[in-house]
């Protein structure tokens, strides 16, 4: 089969090897869990339980009303013991329940479903109950991004296996030991969409799981046309955007959105868990990531319940060198954020912890810009960050819009790549939200002039 | 084990960096021009190698001697003035007196890059505003050529004619042949001798540019490594060899004589001085390899490589305009009409 791949990109060193093929490890009884009641973008979400309440594994915590909402539940079975803000993955405090372990083990979910009988609504209804976000790293209500509008018709659903981020198998080693739930859950998307081709895409340093998956598409593939395509092992080959382009050679447009051109991306951890609530009406109430690092003496994949503080892991799953840590990341190397402490809950969204030596984390000076074009190569989404970074220094914010400055996803490759080490990514966040503040101000005095 | 007892170091994304660093990519340039460089001193002797010293030396000391006296950051060890250093060297004749390379490599990285701003701020390339100041300050000195003999010294008994010389005094191939072969650098005068000591380079001329087999190799290595972007050199090489033809010059001759060849590998690539984009470092090469060949045919000099160079410099600025289509760009009509479904 031919390696598809998109234009731009970088090839970073991979450093799977310390957790490549390592077993997924369940810890799924820490005494307690720190639960963020907000794991969304949507209007802020209420608890639905009080200090003191007993909670049964699976049942909902929070919720709210709201287009972009999407429902919490208890990741343990337990009682409530506190709800107050905690530091949370992203660096900021947010309100979390914390549930400490009664070691009940009791579960309240939700009846199976047989996605390929019930109604649409119901099976979106289903989706949302179960609390599902990307998994991937962005965290999109998944209920949402299935029910596009009907001027948007979907031809291509593609299950992003593609793991580009340096460190992280998890992906990698949920497609090698689950993969009928992808598959399953593959077309359990494809059912509720009304599609009919669905592809699984992954990078050629697995291209030992094709088979698996050609057998697996066999068994649980319910008839549909599901195919495996191969792309280039790249950095960012995971990106929406990116493995859209490989896949189908559609570019979504500027300002849209994957249905613009008819796809819809998912990624494997979230097909795994859209059908676990279906076939065991299992909401989202765990998650598998890669631990890794330099100065981590025992990187592996490991499953826990969400709200599960990485410093209660037990030191079988955890064990690392405190002296050479020198940086906590939550997420991979290129677009993960770096956080001060151990004492932070997985989240939906967390896809790796890595615990980074002094040489791994190494931070360099800024140099001047010698105008050498790497990062113009580099650039995933073909822009030209050297230009947008030159304008933003100027002060002048539409120019650099006009060299792609909105367009500019974050993936970290120009930074990678620059030889004077400019933090591009860092000043082109900054500039976004200049922006935005000059539109938003602009837009504001025209407000009450309509005639 | 709640938290650590050592501080983490929180930065933003991303937390991986290329192996790629400013001081590794010039390295890469001294890299190339070590081969070029030293077959000058092969041809030139000893004044060559002080030439050569002097001018980096001297490189050296005006970056941080200037940066000192304005209070500005001392240099990262980037290698850069360094380059600068032995570019303008390989661009004079070896008999240039040394306190006139010192001044020329002094003005170069003081005048043409650091007034301007330090690294990566500067508009001309130094080295060939270096260059041009020598000629304009001592024309007689920077125009006076001798030939190849590995000397300790060079006298009135050893200067010669280059070959772009000869031609543009009205010689023709035959007249370059004989030349050769009286200087005892060639063994015939037919036209296939001189096309041969011109690639190999053993003729009169500025201390690097006469070995385009040396060159060269030096721009190949620079290719491997990805240090150079191949458009600029092969558009100024390509519009050279079609100008030359249609003016009615000899278009071989033209590619393998003068310092084009080095202006279009080592010049033309300068990163701060060229257009940044793939289009703007195209249409870049092309007008210095037209100008070049236009001061060749009409201008006063035998050899308009360093001006054509320069005079793009000044566009480098507009070239930087012609960005690339970006991904998922919707022309502005498209767009309205999107908008209005």
């Amino acid at each position: 089969m031919t390696i598809k791949s998109f234009k731009g990109g970088i090839h970073p060193p991979t450093r799977k090897e310390a957790s490549v093929g390592k077993p997924l490890a369940y810890f799924m009884e820490p005494k307690q869990v720190v639960v963020p009641m907000n794991q969304h973008f949507g209007a802020p979400n209420q608890s639905l339980v009080k200090v003191g309440d007993t909670v049964k594994k699976g049942q909902r915590i929070a919720d709210a009303e709201g287009r972009m909402t999407l429902p919490v539940h208890a990741p343990i079975a337990g009682m409530v013991k506190k709800i107050e803000p905690r530091a949370q993955s992203n660096n900021l405090d947010g309100p979390c329940i914390i549930i400490e372990n009664d070691g009940s083990g009791a579960t309240d979910f939700m009846p199976p479903l047989d996605a390929f009988a019930c109604t649409k609504e119901e099976a979106l209804a289903r989706i949302r109950d179960a609390g599902i976000g990307g998994m991937g790293g962005a965290g999109f209500p998944v209920y949402v991004k299935l029910a596009p509008p009907p001027n948007k018709p979907i031809d291509t659903v593609i299950a992003n296996g593609a793991e580009c981020e340096p460190y992280l198998t998890i992906d990698e080693q949920t497609m090698h030991e689950m993969p009928e739930k992808v598959v399953e859950g593959l077309a359990i998307v494809m059912r509720v969409v009304g599609v009919k081709k669905g592809v699984i895409a992954m990078e050629e340093d697995t291209v030992n799981l094709v088979p698996v998956f050609e057998k697996a598409i066999a068994a649980a593939g319910h008839g549909f046309d599901i195919t495996v395509q191969v792309l280039r092992e790249k950095y960012p080959q995971g990106g929406e955007k990116m493995i859209i382009t490989a896949v189908t050679g559609r570019q979504v447009p500027s300002g849209g959105l994957p249905m613009d051109v008819g796809c819809i991306v998912q990624n494997v951890g979230s097909l795994k868990a859209i059908a676990d609530a279906f076939l065991e009406g299992k909401p989202l109430i765990d998650r598998g990531f890669t631990l890794s690092g330099g100065a981590c003496a025992t990187p592996g994949n490991i499953i826990v319940p969400i709200g599960t503080l990485i410093s209660d892991l037990p030191p079988e799953l955890l064990a690392y060198d405190a002296e050479k840590l020198r940086k906590i990341l939550f997420g991979g190397p290129m677009m993960g954020v770096a956080v001060p402490r151990m004492d932070i809950p997985v989240q939906k969204n967390t896809s790796g912890v890595l615990l980074m030596t002094a040489k791994e984390a190494v931070a360099h000076q800024e140099g001047p810009c010698i105008r050498c074009g790497r990062c113009i190569k580099a650039c995933s989404c073909l822009l030209t960050p050297v230009l947008m970074n030159a304008a933003l220094q100027a002060g002048e914010l539409e120019e650099s819009e006009r060299c792609g400055l909105m367009d500019c996803v974050e993936c970290g490759a120009c930074s990678f790549a620059c030889p004077s080490h400019i933090q591009l990514v860092q000043r082109f966040r900054v500039g976004k939200q200049l922006l935005r503040n000059k539109k938003a101000a602009m837009a504001k005095p025209s407000a009450g002039v309509k005639a | 084990m709640a938290n650590t007892e050592r501080l983490t170091l929180l930065s933003s994304s991303p937390h991986l960096y290329a192996k790629a660093d400013t001081r590794r990519l010039m390295g890469n340039v001294l890299m190339a021009l070590a081969p070029a460089a030293l077959f000058g001193v092969a041809l030139y002797g000893l004044p060559a190698l002080s030439t050569i010293v002097v001018s980096i030396v001297a490189a050296i000391a005006a970056d941080a001697g200037f940066r000192r006296l304005v209070g500005r950051k001392p240099g990262i060890g980037d290698l850069s003035a360094m380059v600068t250093g032995l570019l303008l060297a390989l661009v004079v004749p070896p008999s240039t007196p040394l306190w006139m390379t010192a001044l020329g490599s002094i003005f170069a990285v003081v005048v043409a890059k650091e007034f301007f701003g330090g690294l990566g701020a500067n508009i001309f390339n130094p080295a060939l505003i270096g260059r041009a100041f020598l000629i304009m300050s001592f024309p007689s000195a920077i125009t006076t050529w001798h030939r190849p003999g590995g000397f300790t010294v060079l006298t009135d008994a050893t200067t010669s004619a280059t070959p772009l010389n000869i031609v543009k005094m009205g010689g023709s191939m035959a007249d370059v042949g004989r030349n050769f072969v009286d200087s005892g650098l060639a063994a015939g005068a037919d036209y296939g001798s001189v096309l041969r000591t011109l690639f190999i380079g053993n003729r009169a001329g500025c201390i690097g540019e006469s070995s385009i087999l040396l060159i060269l190799a030096g721009g190949v290595f620079l290719l491997l490594t990805r240090t150079i972007d191949w458009r600029a050199p092969v558009a100024m090489l390509a519009v050279a060899f079609a100008a030359s033809w249609a003016f009615g010059l000899d278009p071989v001759f033209g590619l393998l004589s003068g310092g084009l060849v080095f202006g279009a590998v080592f010049m033309v690539t300068d990163y701060v001085s060229t257009p940044v984009t793939s289009t703007g470092r195209l249409i870049f090469g092309a007008g210095a390899g037209l100008i070049s060949v236009l001061i060749r045919k009409w201008g006063g000099y035998p050899e308009g490589v360093s001006y054509g160079i320069l005079i793009m410099n000044c566009a480098t600025p507009f070239l930087d305009k012609l960005i690339r289509t970006k991904y998922g760009y919707v022309a502005p009509v498209k767009a309205k009409k999107e908008a209005a479904k």
